[in-house]
């Protein structure tokens, strides 16, 4: 199994689709990725040699941020928007949508699973 | 959709001007104003603006972190504390 930037990366996909397993590396970037690198995508992650693993590596350490480093990045932003009090940030803090979404109904990603109100329209008892 | 590059960030003039006139002078005193939809610009920062919500005027001092945003992210236009409680009638949380 090769070790790129971590340790996902599944064997027996080519490795125009095993790269897309790394968390901040979606179809361009694997695309760019071995653009630059001069592999064929259609080759399979566990035919690729040590050396062409050191090179995609180099090229991810570089011009990328992946996995971890950009969770954290991902964090940051919404830190910062909670730390300096904007609405944003206040949708963030309260677990409800961030980008003007109706909230009447629906939301249940951000609100997560239904919590029933007795008495209220539409429920019984 | 974002706004046009062509015309840069959209700040309210004359309230520019207050925040310029201020800065000469030296004298900071908060700066009232109805303009939610200026973006602040890094020569606002250090100035506190109180910042209208359609009811009151919002005190709101301007960090470095907040360029880019606009005003009106600052000053929130609804209060929500939260759904009745049933049984004792009343608001639950503040």
């Amino acid at each position: 199994m090769p070790r790129i930037a971590g340790n996902d990366v599944p064997d027996r996909k080519k490795i125009l689709y095993a790269l897309q397993y790394i968390h901040g590396i979606g179809p361009k970037f694997a695309a760019d990725l071995l653009a630059e690198a001069q592999i064929d995508g259609d080759v399979r992650a566990n035919e690729l040699t040590e050396q062409q693993i050191a090179q995609i590596n180099q090229i991810i350490d570089t011009n990328y941020i992946v996995e971890g480093g950009l969770r954290r990045q991902v964090q940051q932003n919404i830190q910062r928007l909670r730390d300096i009090r904007a609405y944003r940030g206040e949708r963030h803090r309260r677990g409800l949508p961030v980008h003007g979404q109706r909230t009447r109904c629906n939301a249940r990603t951000r609100k997560g699973r239904k919590k029933t109100v007795a008495g209220k329209k539409g429920v019984k008892g | 959709m974002g706004r046009s590059l062509k015309k840069g960030p959209f700040v309210d003039e004359k309230l520019y001007r207050k925040v310029e006139k201020q800065s000469e002078g030296g004298r900071r005193t908060p700066i009232k104003t109805w303009a939610r939809a200026c973006t602040i610009v890094p020569e606002f920062v250090g100035h506190t603006f109180q910042v209208h919500n359609g009811r009151v005027f919002m005190d709101v001092f301007i960090t470095e972190d907040m360029v880019g945003h606009k005003l009106g992210e600052f000053s929130a236009t609804r209060t929500f504390r939260g759904h009745t409680n049933k049984k004792e009638g009343i608001r639950s949380g503040r």
